[in-house]
């Protein structure tokens, strides 16, 4: 375990030299997620000049959902985004060949590898967001709700990172899989609002399937209501626990399948 | 335009993610509307329906697969690892083998998506109505307005590629262009819905032209005068993108530096 913090904070060390070389870069990456972040809340802004509430909900709580949705995937997109680079290009060259010749796990170098800055602008919008809100919208604050919060965190994490492991594992078969993984990654947009204004099909969907909800919706219901933590709280953890050894299992059963791919 | 086709099925994968992909963000965006509509307590939000909304989401997103070009990423792409200097010293313009290439592309989706979409939208239409609502003449005029978008867009995405001469980070670099065009051309929310001086100038802006006027043409927003005014203010900025593609490019070529061999 000492082995890999120590690997992984060399690799990270690495990126870090790179970002600083490439200044103007960074904050290309980091102003462009922040824009696109504007972009999301102005919209939600327009709507909710022409009505009062949506399905129940205040603007500020809309607007706290969305806020504390961005941070797991701000997280995701900071650590993990190299499993981007498996599905679309990494196996098709061949260049996956590397990760297997050195004496680590792959899936931990892979991931390892790069470390994303530009994800700084969703996780600056979010936490801004939420900060921003918290004094308008009653939040159900308690020393265990706050801690069962912060806790949920790197639970709704493992969603994302689960879902992309899965999706970019499949490229061991299919040699590119980069379109798989965007359209199942792009489902977080059913993340960003209350789940409640979904039809009953997606909404198991988004549930059950690929769960989305637990990333946004769920864990904020919660400090929202109080209501039902073994739900919203207990099922964030053990479904994102699920996804995380189904991925995990889909990815090693990649790993034996792969066959060098490239010329 | 064929070399497009054939580029376009070889990559038919990454093709239909995309499609799948957006019809998503429909649904989302469509269950979103329905909730606003719920919430509203009224018919109609600000002159649209429910089935307006639906209609303009739906295509909305189709005249953004049909208008797409990857010209930004492509071109930044060759500016990046230095290829562009391949196409310098062919005897072809450059501009041109893009356009080419890319119009074989939305020849294919018009035939393979399009026609399947505008049926659909038309049944679900009828279904809601209980009229056919479909018009030949605003459907003959949303082909030429989308034609007219399709330049803009192709130009605008030319001058966004080459930023890459100036900047290095493509991959944010297209996430921006992509989050401010879905904004400004009426593609996340129509621009009806936006306060009157935002409207009217983001109205004359290039933005609009790439995506929300053909469809406000189609859906019949717009009288038979203001279409052809909205066409000739398309026609207009197809011409001056032209011209800064032109402008940016005879400036930035002349400081290409091509990074290795």
């Amino acid at each position: 375990m000492r082995r890999f913090f120590k690997i992984y904070r060399i690799l990270v060390a690495q990126n870090l030299k790179r970002i600083m070389e490439y200044k103007a870069d960074f904050l290309t990456g980091a102003v462009s997620f922040l824009i696109d972040q504007a972009v999301g809340i102005a919209f939600i802004f327009i709507i909710f000049s022409q009505i009062p509430h949506l399905a129940g909900f205040t603007f500020e709580q809309i607007v706290f959902i969305y806020g504390f949705s961005q941070i797991p995937k701000g997280i995701d997109h900071l650590l993990t985004d190299n499993l981007w680079c498996v599905g679309y290009f990494i196996v098709k060259k061949g260049d996956f060949d590397k990760y297997l010749t050195r004496p680590i796990n792959p899936l931990f170098h892979v991931i390892a590898e790069t470390f994303q800055v530009d994800a700084i602008g969703e996780l600056v919008v979010g936490i801004a967001l939420m900060v921003y809100v918290s004094g308008s919208v009653n939040l159900y604050i308690t020393p265990l709700s706050v801690a069962l919060f912060i806790v949920v965190i790197p639970f709704a994490t493992l969603i994302y990172t689960a879902i992309k492991i899965a999706t970019g594992a499949l490229a061991f078969w299919i040699k590119s899989s980069g379109f798989i993984i965007q359209m199942v990654y792009g489902m977080n947009e059913f993340a960003k609002y209350p789940t409640t204004i979904y039809s009953l099909f997606i909404r198991t969907f988004i549930t059950y399937i690929i769960p989305f909800a637990f990333t946004g919706y769920y864990p904020c219901i919660y400090l929202l209501t109080g209501q039902n933590p073994l739900f919203n709280i207990g099922g964030t953890v053990l479904i994102s626990v699920i996804v995380m050894l189904v991925a995990l299992l889909i990815w090693h059963k990649g790993l034996s399948a792969y066959e060098s791919a490239g010329s | 335009m064929k070399a497009g086709i054939q580029t376009l099925i070889a990559y038919r994968m990454n093709f239909f993610g995309f499609v799948i992909g957006g019809l998503i963000y429909c649904f989302v965006m469509y269950y979103l509307w329905r909730a606003v509509f719920n919430s509203s307590g009224s018919d109609t939000f600000m002159g649209f329906s429910m089935v307006d909304m639906t209609l303009y989401l739906f295509l909305s997103n189709m005249t953004n697969q049909l208008t797409f070009s990857s010209v930004c990423d492509s071109v930044g792409e060759e500016i990046k690892d230095g290829s562009i200097a391949m196409r310098l010293i062919k005897p072809v313009n450059t501009d041109m083998s893009y356009l080419f290439n890319e119009l074989g592309c939305a020849l294919l989706k018009f035939i393979i998506f399009a026609v399947p979409m505008i049926l659909g939208l038309e049944i679900y239409r009828f279904v809601m109505t209980g009229k056919v609502m479909f018009d030949i003449l605003h459907f003959l005029l949303y082909l030429v307005s989308t034609s007219l978008a399709y330049l803009v867009s192709f130009r605008v995405n030319l001058c966004f590629g080459f930023m890459a001469f100036y900047v290095k980070n493509l991959w944010g670099m297209s996430i921006l262009k992509d989050s401010i065009l879905r904004f400004l051309s009426g593609t996340l929310i129509p621009l009806a819905f936006m306060p009157d001086v935002l409207r009217t100038t983001l109205e004359y802006m290039p933005f609009s032209s790439m995506n929300y006027t053909p469809v406000m043409i189609y859906m019949g927003k717009y009288g038979m005068t203001e279409i052809i005014f909205r066409l000739g203010v398309q026609a207009v900025w197809a011409i001056l993108i032209y011209a800064l593609s032109k402008l940016i490019w005879f400036h930035a070529v002349k400081r290409l530096s091509v990074q290795g061999g």
